[in-house]
């Protein structure tokens, strides 16, 4: 397929990264405002939301950039991060006098903002914000300073729930019309003044709220125009205000006013609700028939779609996190998981791959942004130029797509409630979690666990060495284990005590998220959500959950394996003697420490040592599985870890598998760095044949290349032989890095140098140089470590 | 499936000993002792212990657990290679794997076993196992029981061999090899001898026989600089394989990395003039062998 990147789309994408991100403060101050001055405070949580919401959108800053076709802007920066002080916004703005020096991911404000911030927004939340309503105010205050500096865990739910896959299909389908003609329609069979009759008032309330925000483009598109002096722009602005004049309110006809109008409610949404993981989904699937209908009709061609698609891509990249730098420790990158998802199968079970699809893959390939996050599905179906295209890309450096394997996905979501259509029809939320589109609720990034420091305690009777007090369960000492079990019992007892807590306290921030942070627009684009005449922050989706990470699983499995074989096997050494060495950082221990690390690791396709891993996977899901989530529906486990392997890491001492006090823990189901001795197709093999159906909330697993295989006349077959035969072997997904460590060196060394390297981290891609210096490492070892050795030996 | 061969590595994702991904498979024992021999562990036909001076931390756990008194204090001179019997108890005491066991014995079924975890892989490239080594062909029952099985389970199977091998006994093997590398170093008698310190005529006479049979093989030269990459050599190696009817010839360049596994096996270095310089004169010495044997008519890669 022969479509180009236009000179328009670069030029937006020149400017996009030669803005500064900003911290924007205007969500936050109109948001107060409203609170502040407008609320009725007699009118139920949901429909003050609606009306915030609508406030915000009608009062928001409206910006046209030149040469823009589609237009709406995050904040009112041209790259910017709002704050959401009813959440999480508080505790960002401990950052508020270090967002412009802080070395890390630096945010610029505008003169004044500072102040407005201050005076206007911090007083009057900080006794507001969820967690101060979730919990007694003692407690709410413990739970705050904790959570700037987790140690067990860390409730990502504190900041909202989002993390879903908006009905954009419906969107598409019934336009803001649609869906008030079905709200008007349960408003009948409801009880006048009851809960269930707020919300579906609030629905017509943020319908409202979307409306006047397209009218708002319309208007400033047509103020535009009227001053435009170039006649080829002047068309294009006049086209933006019909476009907005008509959509979302109505169902769009063409590709541009489909794109519109996503674009539109994305916005809203991220506003609405929180700005992390709105993910529009299978875009290839939801705006095929109006491509086809364009283009039968002569109005659209593939390389105007492709600019268009161009124009929707940067869009999302308009948008930055706005965290702390202690927040920014365990979610790294600038990243909101935005995941645009293509191919993979139809809701019958066909093939789904279609023109668009590869417009998606050329894009992925010839402009590499940051955001969307792009996945590719993949099923035994898949057309060979599909996943040739996608390997070729990957092998040339692009780190987009992440692949994601139709044939141990669909059942997977079906394990959790969906039929077989709805499974079928997944996509996948923020970094790696799988989702049915349109209608889940899985509030995917709930929690992260830090389970090595559970083993840590299992080691130390639960307490951390050189702790103060125990902090973990009263455990047994671990000299008294006669076999790994024992260990591993012990284990389970501290993360059964470390789940209860964390399960305590993730429900009281799901009943506040419910109380306090109703979304009526999410909740319009959900599927369930107005049969059910309920909220989605109280279950009013069709599916519902909840689904908590195990961060450092391979820390924790190759530290059991390792005692296993020194231990209980060749007798090297005794349990109390490896424990002594961890709480020493191994000081003079380092032949113990050899010993431990050259035990069989998870990564080379052991059996003994990938099941252990599959023991502990096991054991946390099923301890999970104990309770439910308020809002219905199981809590489920994830094995993808963002950054947080390394601020998790920060806070456990030395490990039995030979990691020192404080190193990172490795990333997601991926071996550690250096772990892998059997090149990639050992670790692949590692890695499918783990118990993945307990990683309903899903991994991600980093596969890294050697420069050589990409600059091999054959790397992309390679690489492409690679993916199909893990997911052949039951692999479930994978992210690509084929990068040259030389560069990323240089990189590191001269930030500024590579201003468009993209990395994939932990789920997602990010700019190299947003990166903080020890996730630059930690990216720079593993592509070192990534070099299969194919010295090429002859007689 | 009970036979036992000895093999010092299995590589996996191997992607450059034949077609797609493969897993290649080293065997233990060479008839030949080329002077530039890259894999000094493969030459010994037995298992055999090799000393890392440079990882020894001096714990001493190796003394300990030598039953037959065969190490030294001394780093410089740690085995005795006389007493030793390569049982590998010391390699398994060793916490800095400064000592590492060299060869293990594996059943054709426990190979098969080994090599078929890659299946997924060998089925999405058109991939598969290749023997190597060290000379395959020395424990021709092995590969040949091998080689069956293998092709029976589905797998293809390809070898790389120097030819040094008696035909009649490797006759059985071809119907279950996809490919033959075969590898040649030099055609005059002398030179040959000179530079291997074995005698090529069974090398050329079974090269004669696999091109008269037809069979899939691929005739590769390691370019080695100031030992066979003389002008006299390249001709003969050309007229020789354009004689059988072959096109094609894969050079394979010199990488100098044998020496310090030399020094770990504890074997005298062979007379290499100089490494240094070979290695320096590598890229030129193959670019002049590409450009004079495509002068010659064949079709070369490297
Ligand atoms: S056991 Fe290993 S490290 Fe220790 S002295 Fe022997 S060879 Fe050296
Ligand atoms: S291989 Fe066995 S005999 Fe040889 S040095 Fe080691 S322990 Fe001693």
């Amino acid at each position: 397929m022969t479509v180009t990147v236009s000179d328009r789309v670069r030029a937006l994408d020149r400017d996009i990264r030669a803005a500064a991100p900003h911290l924007c403060a205007e969500r936050a101050l109109l948001v107060t405002r409203y609170f502040k001055t407008r609320a009725d405070p007699h009118q139920p949580t949901v429909m003050q939301k609606a009306e915030a919401l609508r406030f915000l959108l009608a009062n928001k800053a409206v910006h046209i950039y030149p040469g823009e076709l589609l237009v709406g802007c995050f904040t009112a920066h041209r790259v910017g991060g709002g704050l959401y002080p009813e959440l999480h916004g508080v505790a960002v703005l401990e950052d508020l006098f270090a967002f412009e020096t802080r070395p890390v991911n630096p945010l610029r404000l505008a003169p004044g903002d500072r102040y407005r911030l201050l005076a206007e927004v911090l007083p009057y939340w900080v006794t507001r914000f969820l967690a101060m309503r979730a919990f007694p105010l003692r407690r709410a205050l413990a739970f705050v300073k904790d959570q700037l500096a987790p140690r067990f865990y860390l409730i990502n739910e504190t900041g909202g729930v989002s993390h879903f896959v908006p009905d954009y299909a419906g969107l598409l389908r019934h336009g803001t019309s649609g869906y008030r003609a079905m709200v008007a329609r349960e408003l009948a069979s409801v009880a006048p003044g009851s809960a269930e009759e707020s919300f579906l008032r609030s629905v017509l309330i943020a319908c409202q709220a979307l409306e006047e925000f397209a009218a708002g483009y319309a208007r400033k598109a047509a103020e535009l125009a009227g001053a435009e002096t170039d006649p080829s722009r002047r068309e294009e602005l006049r086209e933006i205000a019909a476009t907005c004049r008509r959509v979302p309110a109505q169902p769009p006809e063409t590709f541009r006013e489909a794109l519109q109008a996503i674009l539109l409610a994305q916005i809203a949404l991220n506003l609405e609700s929180l700005d992390n993981a709105v993910s529009p989904g299978r875009l290839d699937q939801l705006l095929w028939p109006t491509y086809q209908r364009e283009v039968a009709a002569g109005r659209l061609d593939a390389q105007a779609a492709f600019e268009l698609l161009g124009c929707f891509a940067l869009k999302l990249c308009e948008i930055v996190p706005a965290f702390s730098r202690r927040i920014t420790r365990f979610h790294g990158g600038l990243f909101n998981g935005q995941v645009v998802v293509v191919g993979g199968q139809d809701r019958d079970g066909a093939d789904a791959t279609n023109e668009l699809t590869m417009l998606f893959v050329e894009l992925m390939d010839q402009l590499r942004t940051r955001q969307p996050n792009y996945h590719a599905r993949l099923h035994p179906g898949s057309p060979r130029s599909y996943r040739a295209r996608i390997a070729a890309a990957l092998a040339a450096g692009a780190v987009s797509p992440a692949l994601y394997n139709d044939d141990v996905i669909v059942p997977l979501v079906r394990s959790r409630g969906a039929s077989l259509e709805d499974a079928r029809d997944y996509a996948t939320v923020g970094c790696v979690e799988p989702v049915a589109s349109g209608n889940s609720f899985l509030s995917t990034d709930a929690a992260l666990v830090n389970v090595p420091l559970c083993l840590e305690l299992a080691l130390h009777g639960g307490r951390q060495p050189r702790a103060w007090q125990r902090t973990g369960a009263a455990t047994t000492a671990i000299a008294g284990c006669a076999a790994i079990a024992d260990v591993i019992e012990l284990l389970r007892q501290q993360l059964d005590f470390a789940l209860h807590r964390l399960l305590d306290d993730l429900g009281a921030i799901e009943r506040a998220n419910g109380r306090w942070h109703p979304t009526p627009l999410t909740s319009m684009l959900l599927g369930g959500c107005i049969a059910n005449h309920r909220d989605a922050s109280s279950g009013g989706a069709t599916y519902n959950g909840s689904g908590i990470q195990a961060v450092g699983v391979v820390d924790v499995a190759d530290s059991l394996s390792a005692l296993d074989h020194l231990v209980f096997r060749e007798c090297r050494a005794t349990l109390a003697e490896v424990a002594s060495a961890c709480r020493n950082n191994f000081a003079g221990a380092e032949k113990l420490r050899a010993r431990l690390r050259a035990a069989p690791r998870y990564g080379n396709d052991d059996a003994a040592a990938d099941g252990m891993v599959g023991r502990v996977m096991t054991l946390f899901a099923d301890l999970l599985r104990a309770r439910t989530s308020w809002r219905g529906g199981e809590y489920v486990a994830g094995f993808y870890s963002v950054t947080a392997h390394q601020a998790f890491g920060e806070v456990v001492g030395a490990l039995p598998n030979g990691r020192g006090a404080g190193e990172p823990f490795s990333s997601g189901l991926s071996p550690q760095s250096g772990a892998e001795r059997r090149g990639p197709t050992a670790t692949l093999c590692s890695m499918a044949h783990l118990p993945l159906a307990v990683a309903k909330n899903g991994a991600n697993f980093n596969l890294e290349l050697a420069p050589w295989v990409g600059a091999e006349e054959q790397g992309a077959a390679w690489l492409g032989a690679l993916i199909d035969g893990s997911f052949a072997e039951g692999g479930m997904q994978l992210q690509v890095n084929v990068l040259d460590p030389a560069v990323l060196i240089e990189a590191r060394d001269h930030p500024g140098r590579y201003p468009g390297l993209l990395v994939r981290v932990s789920g997602y891609s990010a700019y190299f140089d947003d990166l903080s210096p020890k996730m630059k490492q930690e990216i720079i070892d593993r592509t070192m470590y990534g070099r299969p050795n194919a010295l090429s030996r002859h007689s | 499936m009970q036979q036992q061969g000895l093999i010092f590595d299995v590589q996996r994702f191997s992607v450059h000993d034949g077609p797609g991904i493969r897993t290649t498979v080293f065997l233990k024992g060479c008839p030949l002792r080329c002077r530039w021999c890259q894999n000094p562990e493969s030459l010994r036909p037995r298992q055999e212990i090799a000393f890392f001076a440079e990882r020894c931390r001096g714990h001493g756990d190796c003394f300990a657990a030598c039953p037959h008194a065969a190490l030294r204090r001394s780093p410089a001179a740690r085995l005795d290679r006389e007493r030793c019997t390569g049982c590998g108890d010391c390699a398994g005491a060793c916490a800095a794997a400064a000592l590492r066991r060299v060869g293990r014995s594996v059943t054709v079924a426990e190979l098969l076993a080994e090599v078929s975890r890659d299946r997924s892989f060998y089925a999405s490239s058109g991939g598969g196992v290749t023997l190597s080594g060290g000379e395959p062909t020395l424990q021709m029952p092995f590969i040949r029981a091998f080689a069956a099985a293998a092709t029976g389970a589905g797998l293809t199977v390809g070898l790389q061999t120097c030819g040094a091998f008696s035909w009649s006994a490797f006759a059985p093997l071809l119907a279950d090899l996809a490919l033959i590398h075969y590898d040649l170093k030099a055609i005059d008698g002398r030179l040959h001898r000179e530079l291997t310190g074995a005698d090529n005529r069974a090398i050329l006479s079974n090269a004669r026989e696999l091109a008269e049979r037809g069979a899939p093989v691929l005739f590769r030269m390691p370019v080695i600089p100031g030992a066979n990459d003389t002008a006299d050599n390249l001709e003969a190696v050309a007229r020789f394989v354009l004689g059988l009817g072959a096109r094609r010839l894969h050079l394979l360049r010199y990488h100098a990395l044998g020496e310090s596994k030399l020094a770990a096996l504890g074997q005298p270095r062979p007379p290499m003039p100089d490494d240094g310089l070979a290695s320096r004169h590598a890229e030129a010495s193959l670019s002049g062998a590409v450009r004079r044997l495509r002068e010659l008519g064949l079709e070369v890669s490297t």
